[in-house]
């Protein structure tokens, strides 16, 4: 399909636009007159608009059965495709222009690469609507395994509202939205007129100039948060998030619309954030977090499935919605931690007295620079709030962690989706036994380090939760096979619970099995399962070295036409690496037969394949 | 397999690295010296002081690394000023890869990477492998990973 032929001059004129206005200027300042400077910007844009119609003649795409398929770019030329199960996210933004001469943008999300992957620019917002339905529609005929779902054929699953945002709720997202990072813009920004200002009044008092600094800081500190507010306030104008299916959609934008699908099951983590004014009034912030964004993607307000604001209790409901976690109840660090944080604290301050100390020295000013150790009064309290404020919970399907007093967050973690889990030991928490756990997803926001850990624990208990998340994702990912369809084999072939997980074990089987010689002999109940124990090779030593005269040869080719290889050949290999590669090229074959009938099993062997 | 060592020469490695490393931090000493805000035997001792320090931690780096593939995780055991022990689950490999760097091929090493989708531990490098043993710890853990059968690894 083809793009909307508006976008042809849509994206000359954003292209080209600067250019050909700089282009403008410049010829026309530099004494050539207005024709030559008209003609100059003109050729720009007739430039771009070459390009953007053969940009437009060359992008297609098209919904295949299992692929979007993307043929695009007029110099370089790109053919994509993009399975749609591995579709993360699918948003549609539409700026105040382009809702005027009616396109939109379709960004498609997958958890690889660096930038957007699937970028169609721009469509008509019926066309993207309908892409957006599509893949969705064609994702779940596709996991679940060619089963006919006639039913959503063209109308999809019904939408059911999950939140919308109340004016009030906007109101206060827009109100407790400030930024910081504005002050210091702003600050920056507005220093420049200082010099300019000051000539003008040279001789006032130091207390006019102290207080017009004052006013100065009052208004730079108002100014930036109406600027936070009115953004957010244009951010989140209007959000609904509603739920079809197994997806989760969101619309949000005063001038920029935005809207996107989520699937459900990708989500990785969840997290709900407040601060103290939050917490004191009620609300908290609830986002949902895929794979799908390349860093910084999402911009300051992180991923784009946000809920801004909302009860708290309104939240957890959501949240359940997504990810039913239950109701944690969090288990806090040790309590000697609290000293930790308390010497941690009084040495900041003791430093901070130092530098004040430092500057009076230096300036002789005066200064009362004692005066910060009042703050040592707050170090017990910060201490105990930020031991109060940690904590974490295994949850049945979840791991749930929870950390800071000033921005708190809780994070949701389902332990499918785990990807490391890393134990580390500071120097200092060596001093206090403790350590912490992070189990890191796939997800984005922990990229500014903000993972689910479990910080400063025991540091028994800290290896005790590290196995216990391990083994946790090992039953996870055994629960998720044995329940859904079995995939690997080709065309998603259903195999019964016991199927799956006789598979698992008789791998484990095997591997404690290999030590004698049984390891070698087929198994009288089964096919013959492949060996997939570790070795015990050390691989900081040579590796036995295989004449294999002047060719290089993979020992376990992964792809080889194992049915046909020799059984002579079998036979050295197994003489080298004690029986390798004869049981991999077995399970190579157990898998390719793919008949996965849990009842018939009993008897396969490679022969039986043409009988059926 | 129980847990395994790294090779004793990259410990070359690591010490030639602390010798560069020092090298490049005390230059903004050896500078000052040049210009003459420092006397003369300051770039010498901070040049001294940072060389041991590079070494006694790449020494201790040493000892301190283990590794391990257990039946369904990989396990790292690294870290000197901060210990950390990383499990990798066979599931989540992504890809694997065996490298070698110039000084790594100056003394006969290579080393193993091994991807994961995660954002923190995305990564993971094993360092101090002969040649072979880099490439075949690589075949070991694609079969591994080919096992575990990562269906829906993100």
């Amino acid at each position: 399909m083809k793009l909307a032929p508006q976008s042809i001059p849509y994206r000359a004129l954003q292209k080209a636009a600067g250019v050909a206005v700089v282009l403008f200027f410049v010829v026309n300042d530099g004494g050539w007159g207005f024709p030559v400077a008209a003609g100059a910007g003109l050729a720009a844009l007739l430039v771009a608009g070459a390009y953007e119609v053969a940009y437009y003649r060359r992008f297609e795409y098209e919904l295949t059965e299992n692929t979007l398929d993307i043929r695009s770019g007029v110099i370089s030329r790109r053919e994509r495709e993009i399975p749609y199960r591995r579709i993360q996210n699918v948003d549609v933004s539409r700026s105040v222009i382009q809702r005027a001469i009616g396109v939109a943008a379709v960004d498609l999300e997958t958890a690889g690469g660096s930038s957007t992957e699937g970028s169609i620019r721009f469509v008509t917002p019926a066309e993207a609507t309908r892409l957006q339905r599509e893949v969705q529609r064609r994702k779940s005929a596709d996991s679940a395994a060619g089963g006919s779902d006639a039913s959503g054929e063209s109308t999809g699953p019904v939408e059911e509202d999950l939140f919308a945002i109340s004016p009030r709720e906007l109101a206060l997202v827009g109100a407790l939205s400030f930024d910081g990072r504005l002050i210091g813009l702003l600050a920056f920004a507005g220093s420049g007129s200082i010099p300019v200002v000051s000539g003008y009044l040279p001789d006032v008092s130091a207390l006019a100039l102290s207080a017009v600094a004052v006013a100065a800081a009052g208004a730079l500190f108002l100014v930036s948060w109406a600027i936070g507010a009115a953004v957010s306030f244009s951010n989140y104008y209007g959000f609904r998030l509603s739920r079809a299916g197994d997806e989760l959609r969101y619309e949000r934008g005063l001038f920029r619309r935005y809207s996107g699908s989520i699937p459900t099951e990708k989500v990785q983590t969840l997290t709900v954030s407040d601060n103290p004014a939050k917490r004191a009034l009620g609300y908290a912030t609830l986002s949902i977090e895929t794979a799908g964004y390349a860093p910084g993607q999402g911009g300051e307000y992180g991923s784009e499935a946000a809920v801004p604001i909302a009860r708290v209790g309104r939240v957890y409901d959501l949240a359940r919605e997504v990810e039913s976690f239950g109701e944690p109840s969090f288990r806090r660090p040790p309590r000697r931690i609290r000293w930790r944080y308390a010497f941690r604290y009084a040495l900041l301050l003791a430093v901070l007295v130092g530098v004040a100390f430092a500057v009076d020295w230096y300036l002789a000013a005066g200064i009362p620079w004692y005066a910060s150790a009042a703050l040592l009064l707050a170090v017990p309290p910060a201490a105990h709030l930020k031991w109060k404020h940690r904590g974490y919970w295994l949850g049945e399907d979840h791991l749930v962690t929870r950390n800071g007093f000033w921005s708190r967050s809780v994070r949701v973690v389902p332990y499918y989706r785990i990807q490391t889990v890393i134990d580390s030991r500071s120097v200092f928490q060596r001093r206090w036994d403790v350590a912490t756990v992070v189990a890191d997803t796939a997800g984005t926001s922990s990229l500014t380090g903000s993972d689910a850990a479990a910080v400063d624990f025991d540091v028994e208990e800290v290896e005790e939760l590290q196995s216990t998340l391990g083994d946790r994702l090992q039953e996870a990912l055994r629960d998720r096979r044995s329940g859904g369809s079995f995939e690997w084999l080709e065309g998603g072939r259903e195999t019964g619970a016991e199927g799956a997980e006789d598979d698992v074990e008789d791998a484990g089987d095997a591997a404690g099995s290999l030590d004698g010689d049984a390891g070698r002999e087929v198994p009288d109940e089964e096919a013959v399962r492949p060996d997939f124990s570790a070795s015990n090779r050390d691989y900081s030593e040579p590796a036995e070295r295989v004449d294999t005269g002047e060719y290089a040869v993979d020992r376990f080719p992964s792809d080889a036409d194992v049915a046909n290889r020799p059984d002579g050949e079998e036979g050295s290999t197994d003489a080298v690496d004690g029986g390798d590669g004869h049981d991999d090229a077995d399970g190579g074959d157990a898998a390719k037969e793919g008949d996965g009938d849990p009842d018939d099993s009993g008897e396969t062997g490679v022969d039986d394949d043409p009988a059926r | 397999m129980t847990a395994q060592r790294l090779h004793p020469r990259v410990r070359v490695v690591w010490v030639l690295r602390a010798v560069l490393a020092a090298a490049i931090l005390a230059a903004p000493v050896a500078g000052a010296h040049y210009l003459g805000y420092a006397p003369r035997w300051a770039p010498v001792v901070a040049g001294a002081v940072l060389l041991a320090l590079g070494v006694v931690h790449a020494l201790l780096r040493y000892r301190r690394w283990s590794y391990e593939i257990r039946e369904d995780a990989l396990y790292l055991d690294r870290g000197v000023i901060t210990q950390v022990r990383t499990t990798v689950p066979l599931v989540r490999i992504q890809h694997v890869d065996s490298r070698r760097g110039p000084v790594e091929r100056g003394v006969g090493l290579a080393s193993c990477v091994v991807y994961t989708a995660g954002s923190r531990g995305a990564d993971v490098r094993i360092p101090g492998l002969t040649p072979d043993g880099a490439s075949d710890l690589r075949e070991e853990l694609k079969r591994l990973a080919i096992r575990a059968d990562g269906e829906d690894a993100v």
